[in-house]
């Protein structure tokens, strides 16, 4: 299943990677090295969250600094 | 600059109630009746304030900085190295919020009708439409507010006409039954979904007439809250006391519609227009951020990354949050802080310090 999931994620990379490479080569330098660090973060963090679903994020550090305040409106 | 269409006033204020009103009545009459229980109808007019407040804002910051976003004014306010953090923070809290818009459109096509497609399917199919408006521009997002928006308007308005026959008016007395406070509590969700008035700054550089901007603006913010209003007003009076347990109060009320027995399963068609609001909210949401982004690291194209963009967006929403309920819960506690630190603290923040500069430079 994992493995499965983690070959489909990559499958689907390659295929944005290559319907957006024939543009890509127009646009210059900067456009290339953005396009990769963003593919590359989105490939590392769905094999992570492929492995890891309950992996802590965003909602948990947001939950951490507002606790104090949203405390109030927990429904007891 | 980036984009070079151009949107009419009247489309700009589609846009941006398509982006506040499409969710906000989907589950936040549920979380804000918890805490409002009756007085659930109050709540948006409280919320109001925020709204009006950082229309004000915005507009007054982008006729110091004409023809800009926020990401690159708050370059220009802060600083070169402050002004991109704030940038930052900002872009990666607009990424959070269109990774929410989407998981919310997921659950409620999900629990309404595909019960047993994974999430991610759903989700993914709405980004890769999105993506294709995103990639038209402006002028395409402005368009389809224009021919969609009006058809769900019309939806809002008509589902409790239909309803009339089992609306008990009675179901909203005693009003304020213990004070104001309740009502005030449960309006913190409400006050942060109009906070999202703060992302006109990514509309009115597109303009055509720059004069009408405000006013329009202010108008969206008031019909925004008259349709949360009217829908949470047909709420109390089709469900009472039960509306504490209703999920998806719009959607349960829909599905109460019969006409002589003939004119049944209305959902069905009220999931297919709601979806046709959601594209458009979610099209602006998705080409708020790649715009900004763009800007951000000023890039000459936002066309590239379109796509790796909607596929971060569809792991955010997976990764946002463990369950719907776990959701719900974050939305009715600290989520709405999270919203209204960044999409009210920030611009005001940005405004004061460019209102000292602007003293400064003319001292």
């Amino acid at each position: 299943m994992k493995v499965g999931g983690i070959f489909g994620i990559t499958a689907l990379i390659v295929l944005i990677y290559l319907w957006e490479w024939p543009k890509l080569k127009k646009n210059g330098r900067k456009i290339i090295v953005v396009f990769f660090t963003l593919i590359t973060i989105g490939w590392v963090l769905a094999i992570l969250l492929v492995l890891f679903p309950n992996m802590p994020g965003p909602s948990q550090l947001i939950d951490f600094i507002f606790k104090p305040i949203g405390r109030y409106w927990e429904i007891s | 600059m980036i984009e070079k269409g151009k949107i009419s006033p009247f489309q700009m204020a589609l846009i941006i109630y398509a982006v506040v009103v499409g969710t906000a009545i989907l589950y936040i009459p549920f979380i804000t009746a918890q805490h409002a229980k009756r007085d659930l109808w109050l709540s948006p007019i409280w919320a109001a304030l925020s709204g009006f407040l950082i229309v004000f804002i915005i507009t007054k910051l982008y006729k110091l900085y004409p023809k800009k976003t926020l990401v690159e004014y708050s370059e220009l306010i802060l600083g070169r190295t402050l002004g991109k953090i704030i940038g930052f923070i900002f872009l990666f809290f607009l990424l959070y919020d269109t990774a929410i818009a989407f998981r919310e459109y997921g659950e409620f096509v999900e629990s309404a009708f595909l019960h047993k497609t994974p999430l991610v399917v759903v989700t993914g199919g709405i980004a890769l439409t999105c993506a294709f408006a995103v990639h038209g521009g402006i002028e395409v997002l402005g368009r389809c507010a224009i021919i969609f928006l009006p058809i769900v308007l019309v939806l809002y308005l008509i589902i409790y006409l239909f309803l009339i026959p089992d609306l008990n008016v009675k179901n909203i007395f005693p009003i304020m039954e213990y004070g104001w406070i309740p009502s005030i509590k449960g309006s913190l969700a409400p006050h942060a979904w109009l906070s999202q008035f703060s992302l006109l700054s990514f509309l009115l550089p597109f303009l055509s007439d720059e004069t009408k901007g405000m006013k329009w603006s202010i108008l969206s913010v008031s019909v925004s809250v008259m349709t949360m209003v009217y829908i949470n007003l047909g709420n109390i009076f089709l469900f009472g006391g039960i509306i504490t347990s209703t999920q998806f109060p719009v959607f349960q009320a829909a599905r109460y519609i019969s006409i002589g027995s003939i004119f049944e399963h209305v959902e069905s068609i009220v999931i297919a227009v709601w979806v046709l609001g959601g594209f458009v909210q979610l099209s602006a949401f998705f080409y708020m951020l790649v715009l900004g982004t763009s800007q951000w690291l000023k890039l000459h194209s936002h066309k590239p990354i379109i796509l790796p963009f909607g596929f971060l967006i569809i792991l955010f929403s997976v990764w946002s949050a463990s369950s719907f309920q776990e959701m719900i819960r974050s939305m009715g506690t600290t989520t709405p802080f999270y919203f209204i630190t960044i999409q009210l603290l920030i611009p005001m923040l940005l405004l004061f310090v460019a209102v000292i500069r602007e003293k400064l430079r003319k001292a």
